[in-house]
């Protein structure tokens, strides 16, 4: 069995942070959450992860604000944004900055999982050990 | 989903493609003119045929302006018509991505409780007895969730109904004090005092009480909710320019100037997900608009701010 | 035809002050105990205030108040709380309630609001006529 997968969550909504941190969890992913974007880069001092899932909209630091200091400050994280604001441009926009995908939300649970696994594996794919 | 920046892109302004003016300038009066000096030297029956002929050009050249003028006023109020529904489609651009936005983060976790929930209640549709309790946490949340979104598209609503206001006479003072009273339990409990500066020479007002009532309620309680322990809400009247001014006055937080532009803007909000809507400025703006007044914001960052509210008298 | 009110609260004290009071001035009120039995009487009769509790068993003012409003847009509602509640304020005036009045109210007050909400109801009602 490989390594699992770590996962660091940003977003300011409280609760859904807490429901996909379980959710995560129990299908075998190893996760922290970080209510903000200062919250998350102090996190990522501590210990790197694998993926990380980005929100847009955050009071203070924008995701947008937020993605180019979490690459640096891990840059062997690849960033999946997960917005739900339907703006395309934004979305666009952080994936030239580097984010590897995005996700509208709401999306379901399984879509979400499929998402960050992908990522991974596009990750371990170029980038070999 | 995203709007197009200009969606209806006006066409050339008018005056662009229009015929020279010099015929009207240049050369109609100075055939008029030629016409009449001539006129002047010729045999009495020529004159007259000179004069009608200098007449005859004259109207004409008016006539031609004139239909020219009002094309001209024809054009430029279809490109009024133009620009107003443009700026109306780019409102509803916006709108419709904020309510996408703040539908869609409950909906998230709607779709996330729900995953949970069918996870623990397992294969056999037969849950764990400990899983229980979480079971029951995932559908209180969805229950909260819903509610978050009925908020919302209730206070949409508020914007579509159309409440022609329904004037009555007041005491301005009346009005305040109704709201003041009731968010002053709740200032004393958070430690913040509510001061009254009334100008008690300004006549009475004619407004839409309740409509006027909210606006003021919505006022108090952003200002309570902008102000720490010890602070101060001061609630003023006074008459300015012929109009009478409601002011709120709070020593809060003040807002920062790049927001301070933003604070009417529907959806525009600094609270936590889920604890304002951001709908409630942009609604009073509406309703003093509706009242036939004017909303503004004044700010100093860690001073406080000031909303004035000004009615016709 | 003049003001007719109609109070809306579970105390059954305080309720039967306020009806005694509006009689004194000769004004007509009906008097329900819960919001149901308002909702009942106002499909029945005609009134054009309604005097509401906020805090009642089962059917909560700001239900009641957005009944009414939905049924009889027209009725003003003056809202009558014992407790302050700002939240319940908002919502409570962005439902269309005419006020929002803390308890214990001076009659007199109550009286002059109720007088004013009628006669917004009236001009309203004669803007739709017209």
């Amino acid at each position: 069995m490989a390594d699992p997968i770590r996962v660091l969550i940003v977003d300011d909504e409280e609760r859904f942070r807490e429901t996909l941190a379980k959710l995560l969890g129990r299908h075998g992913f190893v996760v922290r959450e970080a209510g903000s974007g200062p919250a998350a880069l102090e996190l990522l001092g501590q210990a790197p992860c694998d993926v990380i899932v980005l929100d847009v909209k955050m009071p203070g630091m924008t995701g947008a604000d937020a993605l180019p200091l979490l690459r640096a400050a891990c840059p062997e994280a690849e960033v999946l944004v997960l917005t739900g604001h339907a703006s395309v441009d934004i979305a666009s926009t952080m994936i030239a900055g580097g984010a590897a995908d995005y996700l509208l939300k709401p999306c379901p649970t399984e879509e979400l999982e499929g998402a960050i696994r992908a990522v991974y594996d596009r990750r371990q794919a170029t980038r070999p050990r | 989903m995203n709007p197009e920046p200009t969606p209806d892109a006006p066409g050339p302004l008018p005056g662009d493609h229009a015929p020279p003016l010099w015929p009207h300038t240049l050369l109609a009066p100075g055939l008029a003119g030629a016409a009449v000096l001539s006129a002047l030297a010729a045999p009495p029956l020529v004159g007259v045929g000179l004069a009608l002929f200098a007449g005859a050009i004259c109207i004409g050249s008016a006539l031609t302006l004139a239909r020219r003028v009002r094309r001209g006023e024809r054009e430029l109020h279809e490109l009024d018509v133009r620009l107003l529904h443009s700026q109306k489609l780019a409102a509803i651009g916006e709108l419709s991505s904020g309510i996408a936005h703040e539908i869609n983060n409950p909906l998230a976790i709607i779709t996330q409780e729900i995953d949970l929930a069918r996870e623990l209640f397992g294969q056999d549709a037969c849950p764990a007895p400990e899983d229980l309790a979480d079971i029951k946490d995932c559908l209180d949340q969805v229950g909260k969730q819903v509610a978050r979104c009925c908020q919302i598209t209730h206070k949409l609503l508020n914007f579509a109904r159309k409440m022609e206001p329904v004037l009555q006479e007041e005491a301005l003072e009346q009005v305040i004090e109704d709201m003041a009273v009731l968010v002053e339990r709740e200032a004393a409990g958070r430690g913040v005092a509510i001061r009254r500066d009334y100008d008690q020479s300004l006549p009475p007002v004619r407004t839409d009480v309740p409509l006027l009532r909210q606006v003021i309620l919505n006022l108090l309680t952003n200002a309570m909710h902008a102000t720490p322990e010890g602070g101060t809400i001061t609630l003023a009247t006074c008459r300015q320019n012929g109009r009478a001014v409601i002011e709120v006055r709070d020593t809060g937080c003040g807002i920062p100037p790049e927001n301070l532009p933003k604070v009417f803007d529907p959806f525009f909000t600094t609270k936590e997900p889920g604890k304002g809507t951001g709908l409630g400025l942009s609604l009073s703006h509406g309703i003093v608009a509706r009242l036939g007044g004017n909303l503004t914001a004044q700010s100093a960052v860690g001073k406080g701010s000031v909303f004035t509210v000004s009615l016709p008298l | 035809m003049g003001l007719r009110v109609l109070a809306v609260d579970d105390e059954a004290d305080f309720i039967e002050t306020l009806v005694k009071r509006f009689t004194y001035r000769q004004i007509p009120v009906t008097a329900a105990g819960n919001g149901p039995d308002a909702l009942a009487l106002l499909e029945r009769e005609s009134f054009d205030v309604v005097i509401l509790d906020m805090r009642m068993p089962g059917m909560d003012g700001l239900a009641v108040l957005q009944e009414i409003k939905k049924r009889h847009p027209l009725v003003e509602v003056i809202i009558l709380t014992g407790h302050a509640s700002v939240e319940s304020g908002m919502q409570g005036m962005s439902l269309g309630a005419y006020d929002y009045v803390l308890k214990p109210v001076d009659f007199g007050e109550l009286l002059e609001k109720a007088k004013k909400a009628y006669e917004r109801k009236k001009l309203n009602e004669s803007r739709a006529d017209a």
